[in-house]
């Protein structure tokens, strides 16, 4: 079974701070939006709650309670630095980390299989708890099952928690206040005052009212803490170091000799880097000697750059000191180190495209020579009722450069066959229930629809019937029911 | 000026960190495996799926992110069934810079993604081949070296369970693509890695989709 676990470092921006003037720790101390007098004070600490000072106030009121208090800003990009940085050193113990985007200081990491690593759950639990001592957090661990039961307890429990079974963490979970959890405040005020106050009793609403009433955010966590909406971790995806390298098939002890090979590996380099935003800021360059080991040479251009040619005639310059090596070299390693690359950086590496356009078309003529010009086509939208009248293929001579939308949308594609394949008819008595085609597939279990489509009566008259039949396997047939025929077809599935 | 730091070293050190984090032999990436082009990039990779599959929707993230980072994509699929164009489109696939390219069995295709594929300008080719479908290892291994030096990737859909074998035995890294419905119109397809020559198999990848209108 997968396991989750979630980590919470409460009040992480006073956290930061507090960690950043280690000097503050015993004495009251505050997070503000901004640090004039009319700032809001946004987190406190125990010391400067015993002053009576609280979240909401303004700084000019909080100093006058307690004329000692120590408050300063965090930025958002401290805050997203520490993260990065916390998400990196996690990282070391679970090759998933998922930080959450709108509670910094929220980590959800992927506990599954990691017993026979770290001999137990609680192990590794503590292991995590014990690094993020180290890099001067404290927070909860708590390893369980879902990602809003994991998230419920942490926010609400301290230490480190370990759960057998997901009923121990549903049960666990239903006890949790609602003040824990990030709630609009006017809805968890409202729910207390209908005597809602912990998590089991909001999960005994009934779904529909809660929308209406508390709007969309309040839906959607009943859905996350009744676990009709679950979402599987969303981790990170760090960017891997940009590196290239060459063995060389001889040892090599020429200068010259040697920089062509640098010239091979420069241009992937950066190529790699400007596919992910970065433009590289300084440049290793190193060699393995046959018998005298390893060599780094570290070079640094004046300002971050994607110009081979600048860097190349660096390198040169540093390598033209020598007439030749002490010992012969059988690899070459170029890695770069990279900040994020302007978008000036970015356009001009981009007006040089990666793959050459003529050698795309050549391709593509070859094999309409070979295939018949009817065989390299494109998908083009139409305006059409039936699934096929949506779309028509027309023929390429030339493809663009792809400009795919900006959105996103994870959708499910389906597969269409181009002729709709005839199912064998529907007998009156079913005892096996339908077997829309062999019984590899088993029996439907699930039908839905129908959706009609229906015109061309001034031409020739359409009548369907759209379905979506679930069979036992779980495949997803995409069928429609003819009324002028009177049979069934399969138009596609769900892939 | 330029010395051997280290004399006398011993040939080989797996992954001993030498100067500046270059390393020796092999150099194994800090970063955890991710389901994203580059991990299918100069590679012939598969994707297969049973009868719950979730291949077609999972090649084309891949598709949509090859076109977002300016790469021509190439589909060849035997005529009869092919993906549905709209639903590719609510992706934001860019249907215009789609090359799809018909084909009547598993070694026209073959041929046809050789022909791409040799002329470096592509950056995927996804071959559409159904059920049943091998490669011959002749052919697997032309288009494993040009995946490799055109840096190209190469990719086969099928329609198998897990237990069969792959397209071929070059086949660089396999996937099962696996489809389960969670509730109201999100399901979750999820890519599991059966195998990767270069990782090593086990790893994985779940993203939540919205299906079809009218499917819930």
């Amino acid at each position: 079974m997968d396991r989750m676990a979630c980590v919470d470092l409460p009040a992480f921006p006073l956290q930061l701070l507090i960690r950043s003037h280690a000097e503050w720790r015993d004495r009251p101390v505050a997070v503000v939006d901004a640090d004039k007098p009319q700032g809001k004070i946004l987190w406190v600490n125990e010391r400067a709650r015993s002053f009576r000072i609280l979240p909401g106030m303004r700084y000019a009121a909080a100093l006058s309670l307690a004329g000692g208090l120590h408050a300063a800003e965090v930025s958002k990009k401290e805050i997203d630095k520490a993260v990065s940085t916390l998400s990196r050193r996690l990282r070391s113990l679970t090759p998933h980390v998922e930080p959450a985007e709108e509670d910094p200081g929220v980590f959800w990491l992927d506990a599954s299989g990691l017993e026979r690593l770290y001999g137990s759950l609680s192990n590794w639990a503590g292991l995590v708890r014990s690094e993020l001592t180290r890099c001067g957090f404290h927070g909860t661990v708590v390893a369980g099952f879902t990602r809003f039961g994991t998230y419920a307890l942490a926010r609400s429990k301290r230490g480190v928690i370990v759960l057998r079974n997901a009923a121990d963490e549903r049960a666990a979970a239903r006890r949790v206040p609602l003040d824990r959890l990030a709630l609009d405040p006017d809805t968890r005020d409202t729910l207390a005052k209908l005597g809602i106050k912990s998590v089991g009793k909001f999960m005994d609403l009934p779904p529909e009212g809660i929308e209406r009433r508390f709007g969309y955010e309040a839906h959607r966590l009943h859905r996350l803490a009744s676990g009709v909406l679950r979402l599987p971790l969303q981790p990170e995806r760090p960017s891997p170091p940009a590196m290239q390298r060459l063995i060389l098939d001889h040892p090599e002890t020429d200068v010259g000799r040697l920089m062509t090979a640098v010239e091979r590996l420069i241009k992937p380099l950066l190529e790699t880097m400007a596919a992910s935003g970065h433009s590289l800021s300084r440049i290793h360059v190193g060699f393995r000697f046959e018998r005298l080991g390893d060599h780094l040479e570290a070079i640094r251009p004046a300002a971050p750059t994607l110009d081979a040619a600048q860097l190349l005639e660096l390198i040169r310059l540093r390598l033209e000191a020598l007439r030749r090596l002490p010992d012969g070299v059988v690899e070459v390693i170029l890695a770069g180190e990279s900040v994020t690359a302007t978008r000036e950086q970015l356009r001009i590496f981009a007006d040089k495209p990666r793959r050459d356009p003529a050698a795309t078309h050549r391709a593509l003529a070859r094999l309409r020579a070979e295939l018949g010009d009817e065989a390299v086509v494109r998908a083009q939208l139409r305006e059409g009722h039936l699934p096929e009248a949506g779309f028509a293929w027309e023929k390429v001579d030339e493809v663009p450069v792809p400009k795919p939308r900006d959105v996103d949308v994870n959708a499910l594609v389906r597969r269409l066959y181009t002729r709709p394949l005839p199912l064998p008819s529907r007998p009156r008595h079913e005892p096996d229930g339908w077997m829309l085609r062999d019984l590899k597939q088993g029996p439907v279990v699930r039908v839905l629809g129908p959706y009609v489509v229906s015109g061309g009566w001034w031409n020739k008259s359409v009548h369907r019937d759209y379905h979506y039949a679930e069979t036992q396997k779980g495949e997803l047939l995409w069928v429609f029911y003819d009324r002028a025929r009177r049979r069934w077809f399969l138009q596609g599935r769900v892939e | 000026m330029i010395a051997g730091s280290r004399a006398g070293a011993p040939a080989s050190q797996p992954n001993a960190p030498v100067a500046g984090g270059v390393r020796r032999g092999l150099v194994v990436p800090d970063a955890p495996a991710v389901w994203s082009l580059s991990a299918f990039t100069g590679r012939l990779g598969e994707i297969s799926g049973g009868y719950t599959s979730a291949a077609l929707t999972l090649a084309f993230r891949l598709v949509l992110e090859a076109q977002r980072q300016g790469e021509p994509v190439a589909w060849i699929a035997k005529r009869g069934s092919a993906f549905y164009p709209p639903d590719v489109a609510r992706m934001a696939v860019d249907l215009d810079a789609l090359v799809v390219v018909w084909v009547t069995e598993t070694l026209v295709a073959a041929r046809a993604a050789d022909q791409l594929v040799r002329s470096g300008g592509f950056g995927l080719v996804v071959l559409d081949l159904g059920e049943r479908a091998r490669v011959l290892p002749p052919v697997q291994t032309r288009l494993a070296g040009l995946a490799k030096k055109h840096r190209t990737a190469v990719l086969c859909l099928t329609e198998k369970d897990r237990e069969h074998p792959s397209v071929g035995s070059l086949v660089s890294i396999r996937a099962e693509a696996v489809r389960t419905h969670q509730e109201e119109d999100h399901f979750l397809c999820e890519a599991r890695v059966l195998k990767d020559k270069r990782r090593g198999p086990g790893w994985k990848h779940r993203e939540v989709c919205h299906g079809p209108d009218g499917l819930r």
